[in-house]
């Protein structure tokens, strides 16, 4: 096996991580270019090679598999840089993408504007035909008023088209027809047909997957095209491969196809790393954090959790992919948040930031207000000094000023009690959004293990885990790049599905069998495209379903891709009995289950690098220096704050204490200790006496 | 009795940390009802609420709870423990009596008292709205019902439906004979139950990680935080005593429509509301009546909708504003036997509307237009058995077509509105998920352009809905309001256009029917449904002549609507292409 090469490039920075053919971890960091990614991205692949005595070329002709993950999809959205996109529907039924599902927030608040819709009315289409819930043509497609329609959109600037017709999952033939129309009439135009990109039942969800997916159709098929010429005229010749929302790989020309794979994909990475950092675990929740946002994220018993309601913004205001994608639960809150007293008096935390200009109090970039960041230097959690390896030096006098005045005067506290009080605000919000996403899927947050991501995960986890009583923390040294690094270590997963009713109390397994058939067909046309060996083939069958009456649907795994007694649809409702009662608390054993749609998840595993170990320790680990830190209450307690570089396995930090990474910095909370794993992560456990004992054994061990 | 009046029990960072936690729960319970509910009133609309309430009977916790639900359902935990004193852990209650506290008796609310080492320290109250509970008709609503006993539900005045953590298998079977398609009634009854016991869960971890006198302590300073911050909005009130009036449309026992008043004293300096509803008709015989708690939770959401949105919704703000209902009256405390059916849409959305309408008058910046009214044929209940299921017996309600919502001092009114009552909390149906569930094919469902209520901010549109039944007779229980009284502007906005409906014979032709009717349709017929739109808020010449050119490109308004109601000229640029504002021939309509 080669090198295996993963970047993950973010709105500002690019993340490189390297596994090389010896199993060596190589990590880099670089500005992002905007106007053509390999400009940065190919300058931070020359200085890590030549860290390593490489030119790009070498580097570059000894890789096997080049993940790429890139935010330009999720960006091109939220700033409106998209194709002018026009949209095709129903005649009747126009108002489908501007209605979305209804919902909202805050009965009371009558304040916020409703959100426009993903494709203006102004370019939404009407086409007279109907198709019927049982697939019957109700009124027939008129082509003269299609062909006419399509005529008039060049004129309109329009640059790529979405079609969702209603019922078109239970009969795409005019969907199909109006693709053809397009074909001929508009020759070279991208287009996406709903029932071809997402046949799920449910129009504005399959429409606004349509809609997004050809809104990013012309920018995509461009980037990717170029991102892999510039690769190949750089000496790369292996695989190159596309990080998406599945939590998983695709290859250029799929994403091409479908570019709506890869928007939201690089959180979807994160669990992955998370699930090869802590292997074999029951539960694996991952927390990324970053200075404006917190993403969390759940494994169980190594699987992903999965979702069907991702919003790209906020919930019922944003615009919904509509497709099933890695549950990522996203708030706003980071280093950046203002901390504030409300006219009750109540200490708050956000939504407002000041994100990184001005940044918060201690910048001296102009910013006043308190933000956590300010907390945590105030506390002697962050060193001014070393902040961003030294590139911007911090003034703790701000951040002691602006939380005196605003928090703790007010509160009559002292300022340390403030900045501890803040952090546990901030964190309070954490936790809440990991209980809702652990909880709301049966999990129990307390068991597991919590494993921390981003610039800012090593500083807050602590906190969590103490809030939600978890007994492992594992940081990994490459926390800041946890999203590149799970590229390293993913498959190449696309999925399939086929809306098709079928009730259990008079299930036709013919007509189950068949659709599932279909499904296992295009798995297979799937595997055969990439040239997949059987081996390395991985197959699995999901079917959503409810009881009677319901409307939301739960994913249910099936043990096999048959039907083949009635035995195994028991078992398919068993199966949905006990998955009923670990999400909702109730079961209602002896009833039917509806069967509305079924997915193949398909899954080519790719050989994975194998984590690089580290030598051993070879003495005590010593601290940098000593310093004041801040714990809640009012006494300060001497801290040693380490350099990330001096441990190594074996060693045992016992809290309190502060690890200093490159990318994010692990504050050990007293009643904790931190052991360095094999591959040289952090594992943080609660330090009870005993275990106090044995660590010291241990470390004398590893000095003698 | 004494006070302590030294220190704070709880600090700053806890009670923060502890009412997350609470909310936390509340939507723990929500999630659970809305996925888990069986039929589309709960799971599509929302139509339900959970709330968390202390043993002293003060509401604690709401998250994202249906306003006309939430407020009040303390009045539920009072009846638990006045009619069952002896109530213990294990228990649950099954509470819908509108005469002892309940919304109406289509809500089923489940009561479960939490203990914490043998005390009595919350009651988790989660309500959810029937898709039928028993009435005389397949439908929840029933206007025409001269007395309790006409609209025939069944009221269970807060009976034992759990003990010990097991049914009382009595009620069950008692609903289970009365109550249409009751396999779906006892899959809603789990899911609600299973949301109330949650909360149970959760609340004795909370007070197993912080002790008793911590929670305690907590809820105290919490209803104080809460009263702070309502005495705050009040103080930036201007004083003044308001008059809102408004009138509901006639309805069947109602010739000449219900004139209604809310009268509001506000006093900033002393940071209290009060509001009057004494000045009302008396109960008449059908179902319009108000419940006590609807009326009280119509007022006050009316108040909240007019302040700063952040202030909590909790007993502690509550002491703040007093309501004075008359016994007797149709907007007040009902008289028994007098029907309650209806008590949560119509009188209750108008007085939302009036009240927040009201406050508009205190000057710019207040209160809000009205919304569009009523439930159209589009939020119909429909009844009939499916023959692609076997025949298979269906009661529901569906979500097609909303009202439009009010206009703002800040922002337009939301097209997805659907009452005063819902606020745009609930979600509507997918058309592709009704047909698939129901017998109907839904033709059209689309918004009004030119429907809206003109104002600097507008008002949403109204929309256009048709729909018929499908190869087989589908029945159809429906009623309208905002007919004859459509949503009215405030601060110079304007009133919106007014609902309406119609059916539509096998031969196309227009059939008048009654604002308020069972009806059957057969393959080939269709009814149309009109919602109206929300009132404006303020002068439509004040509007942003770019929102009225968006307006226009987007089909909303009409090239001579823009005209005539906003004084906006638009014309095409010299070299083509998309409208753009005339900006002098705007400026002269104007001026």
């Amino acid at each position: 096996m080669g090198h295996r090469i993963a970047v993950d490039t973010g709105g500002t920075f690019t993340d490189v991580v390297i596994t090389t053919d010896r199993g060596e971890l190589w990590v880099g960091k670089a500005p992002t270019t905007r106007e053509r990614i390999w400009g940065g991205l190919g300058d931070a692949l020359t200085h890590v090679a030549g860290e390593h005595d490489l030119t790009l070329a070498a580097l570059l002709a000894a890789t096997d598999v080049f993940i790429y993950g890139t935010t330009r999809s999720t960006n091109a959205i939220l700033t409106g840089g998209v194709a002018k996109t026009a949209f095709l529907t129903t005649a009747g039924h126009p108002d489908t993408l501007v209605l979305r599902e209804g919902g909202k927030l805050n009965p009371f608040d009558f304040r916020q504007s409703y959100p426009e819709p993903y494709v203006p009315r102004r370019r939404t289409f009407e086409v007279p035909e109907r198709i019927g819930s049982e697939g019957e043509v109700v009124d027939p497609l008129d082509e003269d008023a299609v062909r006419e329609t399509l005529r008039g959109l060049p004129a309109l600037g329009v640059e790529a088209i979405a079609v969702c017709l209603l019922w078109s999952i239970a009969n795409p033939a005019h969907e199909r027809r109006v693709g053809e129309l397009i074909a001929e009439e508009l020759p070279g135009l991208p287009f996406t047909l709903s029932h071809e990109l997402n046949p799920i039942i449910r129009e504005y969800r399959r429409a606004s997957s349509a809609a997004i997916d050809a809104s990013l159709k012309p920018l995509m098929q461009r980037h990717l095209g170029e991102m892999a010429a510039d690769l190949t005229a750089a000496g790369f010749d292996g695989q190159l491969l596309v990080v998406t929302s599945f939590g998983g790989v695709m290859t250029v020309a799929d994403v091409q196809d479908r570019p709506i794979y890869s928007v939201n994909s690089a959180p979807s990475m994160a669990p992955i790393a998370g699930r090869t950092y802590a292997p074999g675990e029951g539960s694996v929740i991952v927390c990324d954090m970053g200075g404006t946002s917190f993403d969390v994220s759940v494994v169980r018993d190594g699987q992903v959790k999965f979702t069907r309601e991702t919003w790209l913004g906020e919930p019922f205001t944003g615009h919904m992919t509509g497709l099933s994608s890695v549950d990522i639960k996203n708030i706003g809150a980071g280093g950046g948040s203002i901390a504030w007293i409300d006219s009750g008096g109540l200490l708050r935390i956000g939504p407002q930031s000041a994100g990184a200009v001005p940044g918060p109090a201690a910048y001296g970039l102009g910013g006043t207000e308190p933000t956590v960041s300010d907390a945590s230097i105030v506390l002697g959690h962050l060193d001014p000094e070393t902040f961003l390896g030294g590139r911007l030096a911090l003034d703790p006098a701000r951040a002691r000023e602006a939380i005196e005045r605003v928090i703790a005067g007010p509160l009559g506290m002292t300022v340390e009690d403030a900045a501890w009080a803040i952090l546990t605000v901030a964190n309070e919000r954490m936790v809440t959004a990991i209980r809702d996403i652990t909880i709301n899927e049966g999990l129990d947050p307390r068991g597991g293990v919590l494993v921390a991501g981003g610039g800012a995960g090593g500083m807050t986890i602590g906190r969590i885990a103490e809030t939600l009583g978890s007994e492992q923390v594992l940081v990994p040294r490459t926390a800041g790049a946890l999203s590149a690094c799970g590229g390293l270590f993913s498959d190449i997963v696309s999925e399939f599905s086929i809306s098709l009713r079928a009730d259990t109390g008079r299930f036709d397994a013919a007509a189950v069998n068949a659709g599932l058939a279909g499904l296992d067909a295009q798995m297979d046309a799937f595997f055969d495209g990439l040239g997949t060996p059987p081996e390395q083939r991985g197959k699995e069958f999901i079917v959503e379903a409810r009881y009677p009456f319901q409307v939301w649907e739960l994913d249910v795994p099936l043990a096999g891709g048959r039907f083949d007694s009635s035995a195994d649809v028991d078992a398919l409702v068993e199966g949905f009995h006990d998955v009923h009662e670990r999400v909702f608390a109730v079961r209602e054993s002896g009833q039917q289950v509806e069967c509305i749609s079924w997915k193949g998840r398909a899954t080519a595993n790719l050989p994975k690098p194998t984590l690089p170990t580290r030598p051993p320790a070879s003495g005590p680990p010593v601290p940098r220096t000593t310093a004041a830190g801040w714990f809640g209450g009012d006494t300060s307690r001497p801290t040693p704050r380490y350099v990330g570089d001096t441990l190594a396995p074996g060693h045992v930090v016992e809290g309190p204490a502060v690890i200093e990474e490159p990318t994010t910095t692990v504050v050990v909370l007293p009643g904790w200790q931190a052991a360095v794993t094999t591959a040289g992560e952090y594992l943080l456990t609660r330090a009870d006496p005993g275990d106090v004992a044995a660590a010291a054994q241990t470390e004398t061990v590893v000095a003698a | 009795m004494t006070s302590v009046t030294t220190g704070r029990a709880v600090d700053p960072v806890l009670l923060a940390v502890l009412s997350n936690r609470f909310e936390s729960i509340v939507r723990e319970m929500t999630n659970t009802l809305l996925r888990a509910g069986r039929s589309a009133v709960l799971n599509t609309a929302r139509d339900f609420s959970c709330s968390l309430i202390t043993s002293g009977h003060e509401l604690l916790a709401s998250a994202e709870g249906l306003p006309v639900h939430v407020i009040g359902t303390e009045f539920l935990a009072e009846a638990m423990a006045d009619l069952h004193p002896e109530f213990a852990e294990g228990d649950a209650f099954l509470h819908n009596d509108p005469y002892l506290g309940n919304t109406h008796p289509a809500d089923h609310a489940i009561l479960v008292p939490v203990f914490f080492e043998g005390e009595h320290v919350f009651t988790a109250c989660a309500k959810s709205h029937q898709a039928d509970c028993g009435n005389a008709l397949p439908t929840t609503y029933m206007p025409g019902a001269k007395d309790i006993y006409e609209e025939g539900a069944l009221i269970f005045p807060c009976v034992k439906v759990q003990s010990g953590y097991s049914d009382v298998q009595d009620i069950i079977r008692m609903c289970q004979r009365r109550i249409r398609v009751p396999e779906q009634w006892y899959g809603d009854y789990l899911a609600t139950l299973g949301a109330a016991r949650i909360a149970e869960r959760r609340l004795k971890e909370l007070c197993e990680d912080h002790g008793l006198e911590v929670v305690r302590g907590f809820v105290r300073e919490w209803f104080d935080y809460s009263e702070r911050r309502m005495v705050d909005a009040i103080s930036k009130l201007p004083a003044g005593e308001l008059v809102g009036r408004g009138t509901h449309d006639p309805y069947p026992g109602l010739p000449d429509g219900v004139d209604l008043t809310v009268k509001v004293a506000i006093d900033p300096a002393a940071g209290r509301l009060a509001i009057d509803l004494t000045d009302n008709p008396d109960n008449y015989a059908g179902g319009l009546n108000e419940s006590r708690a609807c009326a009280t939770n119509n007022v006050i959401t009316g108040v909240f909708n007019s302040i700063d949105p952040d202030v909590p919704h909790n007993a502690g703000s509550f002491r703040r504003i007093d309501v004075l209902l008359r016994d007797g009256s149709i907007a007040g405390n009902p008289r028994f036997p007098h029907s309650c059916s209806m008590a949560t849409t119509n009188i209750a959305d108008r007085l939302v509307c009036i009240t927040q309408a009201a406050f508009a008058e205190l000057g710019e910046g207040f209160g809000l237009a009205e919304g569009g009214l009523g439930m159209g044929i589009s939020y119909a209940v429909i009844s009939g058995n499916d023959p692609r299921y076997g025949g298979a017996p269906f009661v529901n309600q569906i979500f097609l077509g909303s009202t439009g919502g009010p206009g703002g001092p800040v922002a337009d009114g939301w097209p997805t509105y659907y009452l005063p009552v819902a606020a745009s909390l609930m979600y509507h149906d997918s058309t592709e998920v009704d047909e698939q569930k129901y017998p109907i094919h839904v033709f059209e469902k689309q918004l009004i352009p030119d429907s809206e209520g003109a104002g600097r901010q507008r008002g949403a549109l109204g929309s256009y809905v048709s729909y018929g039944a499908k190869g087989t007779p589908v029945m159809l229980a429906y009623t309208f309001e905002g007919h004859e009284n459509p949503a009215r502007g405030v601060r110079g906005g304007h009133t919106a256009a007014p609902s309406d409906g119609w059916k539509l014979d096998a031969d196309g032709q227009r059939v008048d029917v009654p604002m308020a009717a069972t009806l059957e349709i057969v393959p080939g017929e269709r009814v149309v449904s009109i919602t109206g739109g929300g009132g404006g808020y303020g002068d439509p010449h004040d509007r942003d002549p770019q929102l009225v050119l968006r307006d226009v490109l987007e089909g909303w308004v009409s090239d001579d609507r823009a005209r005539a109601i906003y004084g906006v000229v638009l014309a095409v640029p010299a070299g083509g292409g998309e409208l753009v504002v005339d900006a002098e021939a705007t400026a002269a309509v104007r001026a």
